[in-house]
């Protein structure tokens, strides 16, 4: 579903090597979790794998297609939720959402029905003529959640999506994740909420743009006879990375 | 910590701060020094000028006239000696031909006057001397959409007389062309002011428009969508054109409604002409606005275009006016285009047959900006 091959990203501003060698192997229906501190290469990485962001060498297949060469052949199956909000602040809520809809392709029916379900689960019924400059920091974050997942994608990428959600939405947001997974959809997210972490199916670490240990969470543990995936982290970054 | 008082000490912090923020910005702290500087050399160039070899046609049918005075006999030939004045003064580029086709070459734009001194010319100038009570007269036919140009060629022609007759009581006949009406300076500067408006405007609000999609951090979201970058150029056109539009309207409102602009060409053609100069700016604009990585940058692209337009598209001063090197580079300026075109629909009342090449220049340049955007357009991250 999700492949990277040895995936390398240097930056030409003071030759940064954010992603350095990265290999990857994501299936179909898995929340897979790539965390680590800030600056250790996890959204350069997101942004490789959703073809915004060319690669300097290695390779990337989503949903079998070669990125970023072809992610015109498969940008409609895919989801993001960026880092950053990435919506039109000036704009409502339901503008913001129509306007991503509209680019995936949807019809004004199967928006609507599509928008008052995700309202519902996302808790931002009310809100839909809000502009979202109005809207707080975990709501923002759900609008933007919200236009990822419109237009049913099959992978979806969160990219801190999930961090400044109160921890009740959090948790119910995790559920339906799971709904989600159930239904076939791939999700990777990246954190550097540990604990958030330990509830996908696999978690890869990074660190200095390498992958440094990979696993189900329990393995993971088991493996560093640790009790907390955070511990596991902390472990393998020496204590030196916590400025998350 | 104190908070009450004035400190010097935070004004120069935030001062410090700014400062340091323009340096970080290189592209800004190139403008810094280049804007001023090149906006000074065109205005200095394009104002340091004066008008010469404006084209006009010379009719020159005066037969000359002889008398014999006493034992002596004296010949005149006042007319040839206005011609040949007017042929060796570099404010004027002489032709010669019919008066009729002078005038149908002004019309056309290609003489800027023509002028006929008549076939008893020299005659009644002798008469005159004489003591008659005659007035020797020329006829003028004379473009009066740009006075500066207008006051130069009836200055050397005024000059020539003197210097081949000597003679102080002449006639200048003068028929403006273009109606017959001699335009006031608001009518002949609305429509190089309308283009200006339009050049400057338009440009600014598109950058801004355009660049504010750039710091809103939405683009990556985008790149992610099956929205294409030409898509995404096309859509950014088409919003912005109706934004021109609407300018558009707004300018010729208040330049025809308030100010009283003549309008001497159809109203229509008008709007379309300026519609079109609108959509190449906002091509140029869309095109620009991939070099600027923030509002700042973009914001200052306007001006960089508009001064210069400003100053070598012929609204300040004439183009023949302006030196001969930079005759050239002015009329690969866009908004030269759209003066003529406005001025032609409004001053001379031209329709699109006259201005044919103008529209097509136009629209050539339009095309070549979004040729020049699409191929420059980014459609992934800056890396």
């Amino acid at each position: 579903m999700i492949e990277t091959e040895n995936l390398v990203k240097v930056f030409k501003e003071g030759e940064i090597k954010a992603v350095d060698g990265l290999t990857l192997s994501i299936k179909k229906g898995e929340i897979y979790a790539l965390i680590g501190a800030n600056g250790s290469g996890k959204t350069t990485t997101v942004n490789m794998l959703t073809g915004s962001l060319a690669p300097t060498s290695g390779r990337i297949t989503v949903l079998g297609v070669e990125m970023p060469r072809d992610r015109h052949l498969v940008s409609a199956r895919i989801g993001v939720a960026p880092q950053e909000y990435s919506l039109y602040p000036d704009l409502t809520l339901e503008q913001n959402a129509r306007f991503f809809a509209r680019l995936y392709g949807m019809n004004s029916q199967v928006f609507k029905k599509r928008f008052g379900e995700l309202n519902e689960i996302l808790r931002l019924e009310g809100r839909e003529h809000s502009l979202v400059s109005n809207l707080s920091g975990g709501m923002k974050r759900r609008a933007s959640i919200e236009c990822a997942l419109l237009h049913e994608p099959e992978v979806v990428f969160f990219d801190e999506a999930t961090v400044g959600i109160d921890p009740v939405l959090r948790a119910f947001l995790w559920d339906y994740f799971r709904t989600l997974r159930s239904n076939g959809l791939t999700i990777l997210l990246t954190s550097h909420v540990m604990d958030e972490a330990g509830k996908a199916d696999r978690i890869g670490l990074v660190r200095a743009g390498k992958l440094v240990d990979e696993g189900e969470p329990d393995t993971l543990m088991d493996r560093h006879n640790v009790r907390s995936i955070e511990e596991v982290f902390l472990k393998l970054s020496g204590r030196e990375l916590s400025d998350a | 910590m104190r908070r009450g008082g004035f400190s010097l000490g935070r004004s120069l912090a935030v001062a410090g701060r700014v400062l340091s923020q323009i340096r970080r910005d290189r592209r800004t702290l190139g403008m810094l020094f280049a804007m001023p500087a090149i906006v000074m050399l065109i205005f200095g160039f394009a104002l340091g000028g004066q008008a010469s070899n404006v084209p006009v046609l010379v009719d020159n049918q005066d037969a000359g006239y002889s008398v014999t005075v006493g034992p002596a006999a004296v010949s005149l030939h006042a007319g040839s000696h206005i011609l040949a004045s007017l042929q060796s003064d570099s404010a004027v580029s002489v032709t010669t031909g019919s008066f009729t086709s002078g005038k149908t070459g002004v019309d056309s734009g290609m003489y800027f006057a023509a002028i006929l001194i008549p076939s008893n010319f020299s005659q009644t100038v002798f008469m005159r001397a004489q003591g008659r009570n005659v007035t020797a007269s020329i006829q003028i036919y004379i473009d009066g959409t740009k006075p500066s140009i207008a006051a130069g060629v009836l200055g050397a022609l005024q000059g020539a007389v003197q210097n081949a007759s000597g003679i102080k009581g002449f006639s200048l006949v003068q028929q403006y062309a273009y109606g017959g009406v001699k335009f006031s300076g608001l009518d002949v500067s609305l429509p190089s002011v309308t283009a200006f408006v339009l050049t400057f405007l338009v440009l600014l609000i598109s950058l801004l428009t355009v660049s504010r999609e750039t710091t809103s951090g939405t683009l990556p979201r985008l790149y992610t969508t099956p929205l294409t970058a030409i898509e995404r150029l096309l859509g950014y056109t088409l919003s912005l054109l109706v934004v021109g539009i609407m300018m558009v309207a707004v300018v010729l409102v208040v330049g025809i409604g308030l100010f009283g602009a003549v309008v001497r060409g159809d109203p229509a053609l008008l709007f379309a002409a300026a519609v079109l100069y609108a959509l190449s700016q906002v091509l140029l604009a869309v095109f620009l606005s991939n070099f600027a990585r923030n509002e700042f940058q973009a914001v200052q692209l306007a001006p960089l275009i508009a001064f210069p337009s400003m100053a070598l598209s012929g609204m300040l001063v004439p183009i023949s006016s302006l030196p001969g090197w930079i005759q050239p580079i002015a009329r690969l300026i866009p908004m030269y285009y759209a003066n003529q075109l406005f001025e032609g629909i409004m001053l001379k009342g031209y329709g699109i047959v006259n201005l044919a090449f103008d529209f097509l220049v136009v629209i050539a340049m339009a095309a070549l900006f979004l040729v020049l955007a699409m191929t420059t357009v980014k459609d992934q991250i800056d890396a």
